[in-house]
């Protein structure tokens, strides 16, 4: 009985995998497909899909763009987003509850209805379309996301260490520097990596924001989409997944997965 | 200002009326008085919630008080930061730093002061010695057991030479065996490195066997202070003899210079103070039983704990009490379930409070 059980329960985990990995691997196969259109089996193997993403003017141009908001966005979800995760976890404010709460909305928010919202600030303001817009627009999504990580870091430390050190003669940012840093170094790489990856998939708030003269990756792939589908659209794809699959090894590499997003 | 008749008496720290109010319905700590000499190893006991982890913390600066003072060697340092009180902090939880080894958590202190290489080595070493960890300095925390981690703590705090050694139950993450042992390798540190201690515990054995003096904390208040015989012998309310230790509490009657209970004269040598309802401690193992007296009781219950046999007696006016009794004593004989007996105990071991 045991034994059909845990029969049944690994062929779940296998069904499941296979569910979020089929469509992925379908994907890979077709991206070295020699034909002139989508399709399975394909019908003769080439790279020159690959060759077509890569010497194609537009996509390269959005993916330079992608990966240089990508970083600044990283960057300064970390850099705004640390001294208020600190803020909202070790001192005592008014509104301090409030603020927990609300930090969280633009997730609750339909990304669209944000999307209409920041082009009309935007707009007046002359941000449409440049990269500072872009930046602001994706800080919005990805704020909450760091503040909530390095919230939840923050908290698992304690405050016993932090109290020990002071206690030794350490300031508090003596303590800061020498205590908390480096034991947050794990929530620290999680949330920009995954500032970084939200920003550079990001398509619903870009799509409002971009114009002729500065494009993102994904919105020039949607564009693209729109009226052709060619082999070109699963190289794209496999781009997309090896750079995102490129920052969780690079995690995993530095401070461990499980580490970083667990407890 | 009242001149000290013993001067020589020399009250290192002094804390002052310290309070501390959370706005609650009462104060955490309420005008919390009490001085401590230099070299001193002081127990501050009582149950949870009766203000010693929030006294503690006020002396670390982790908490402001919200009146009185703390002062050492005539420095008030009420208001002082942490970071300002060279103090020595053992968290029950030990707080080492986990990203750093074994030798720089005790290194840590000494840095900050600007100490330098050869001296820190060298300091760091010989507090590793005293506690008996210079075969660890290079592993990290978490390679080490509960009781290695607790005396890295310990090394950590005392090799900056602190004015004052503060333990918050640091004994209460350990297991059994492991917690009498530290028990004793604690006070033989402070012995001899002489720090003046403040050791905050729940746990009156802990309390009665290590600390020189006990301050008893109740309610936010002072219940009692004085070395541990004191405190057992002559507690100065009926919490301090409830919670050092058992005893059985009676209500009493004082009239003339003689106490009743159930209306029945006891043995009694200070039965001073006022006239009037009162409430009559004594310790089980002060109650024997005779065949015959004024103060009847019946055998209710006899529970065999080894080294003696915890008897429950109930009195006439249905008050209950214990009688730790020797197995084979001639008491042991009277105390069948049912038998109705006297009760006696020797003046001097009968403490009485006003109620």
């Amino acid at each position: 009985m045991t034994r059909f059980l845990s029969l049944l329960v690994r062929a779940w985990v296998f069904a499941v995998f296979a569910a979020i990995f089929l469509p992925l691997c379908l994907i890979f196969v077709i991206s070295f497909s020699g034909d002139a259109y989508l399709s399975f089996p394909p019908t003769s193997w080439s790279t020159r899909w690959y060759a077509e993403v890569l010497s194609n003017g537009g996509f390269m141009q959005g993916l330079r763009n992608s990966a240089i908001i990508a970083v600044i966005v990283a960057f300064l979800s970390l850099a705004l987003g640390l001294p208020a995760a600190y803020a909202l976890v070790r001192m005592e404010f008014p509104g301090r509850r409030t603020i927990q709460t609300l930090i969280l909305m633009p997730l609750v928010l339909p990304s669209m209805m944000l999307g209409l919202g920041i082009l009309m600030v935007f707009t007046p303001a002359g941000l449409v379309a440049t990269f500072p817009g872009l930046v602001l627009a994706h800080l919005v999504m990805t704020l909450p996301f760091s503040v909530r990580i390095l919230q939840t870091s923050l908290a698992n430390l304690g405050t016993d260490v932090e109290q020990a050190a002071m206690t030794l003669g350490a300031t508090p940012v003596q303590t800061f520097a020498q205590i908390t840093l480096p034991r947050l170094v794990p929530g620290i790489v999680a949330s920009s990596a995954i500032a970084a990856i939200m920003s550079f998939d990001e398509i619903v708030l870009s799509l409002f924001l971009v114009g002729p003269r500065l494009t993102t990756l994904p919105v020039a792939i949607y564009r693209y989409v729109e009226d052709r589908t060619d082999p070109m659209v699963a190289v794209l794809a496999v781009l997309l997944i090896v750079v995102s699959l490129a920052m969780v090894l690079l995690i995993e590499r530095t401070v461990g997965f499980t580490k970083a997003f667990g407890k | 200002m009242t001149l000290h008749t013993d001067m020589t008496a020399d009250p290192h720290i002094r804390i002052d009326a310290l309070t501390f109010d959370y706005g609650g319905a009462r104060p955490a700590v309420d005008r919390l008085s009490f001085d401590i000499r230099k070299g001193e190893f002081i127990g501050v006991l009582g149950p949870s919630g009766c203000g010693k982890s929030t006294t503690l913390r006020m002396f670390a600066g982790l908490l402001a008080p919200t009146a009185g003072s703390i002062t050492i060697g005539g420095r008030d340092i009420s208001h002082a930061p942490p970071w300002e009180r060279n103090l020595g902090l053992v968290f029950q939880s030990y707080a080492l730093f986990p990203h750093m080894t074994v030798a720089e958590n005790v290194a840590f202190g000494l840095k900050l002061r600007k100490i330098g290489k050869e001296e820190t080595r060298a300091r760091v070493a010989e507090a590793l010695r005293a506690v008996r960890l210079d075969a660890f300095a290079a592993r990290r925390p978490a390679e080490l057991s509960g009781g290695q981690q607790q005396r890295v703590a310990i090394a950590r705090a005392i090799v900056i030479e602190p004015e004052i050694l503060l333990l918050d139950e640091p004994l209460s993450n350990l297991d059994a065996r492991l917690r009498d042992e530290m028990r004793f390798e604690l006070r033989d540190i402070q012995t001899r490195t002489g720090i003046t201690t403040l050791f905050v515990t729940h746990d009156q054995q802990e309390a009665l066997t290590m600390c020189d003096r006990i301050v008893v904390m109740n309610g936010g208040m002072l219940e009692q202070i004085g070395t541990p015989a004191e405190i057992y012998d002559r507690p100065a309310s009926p919490f301090v003899a409830n919670f050092i230790g058992r005893a059985n509490t009676l209500k009493a009657r004082v009239a003339g210079g003689r106490v009743t209970v159930d209306g029945q004269p006891v043995p009694a040598s200070e039965a001073t103070g006022a006239n009037g309802e009162a409430l009559a401690v004594v310790r089980p193992h002060c109650v024997r039983l005779l065949a015959d007296g004024p103060l009847k009781a019946r055998v209710l219950r006899r529970v065999f704990v080894g080294s003696m046999i915890e008897t429950e007696l109930e009195l006439e006016g249905g008050q209950r009490l214990i009688a730790d009794i020797r197995p084979g004593d001639p008491d042991d004989a009277l105390a069948h379930v049912g038998n109705i007996v006297a009760l006696d105990w020797r003046g001097a071991d009968l403490r009485v409070f006003g109620a």
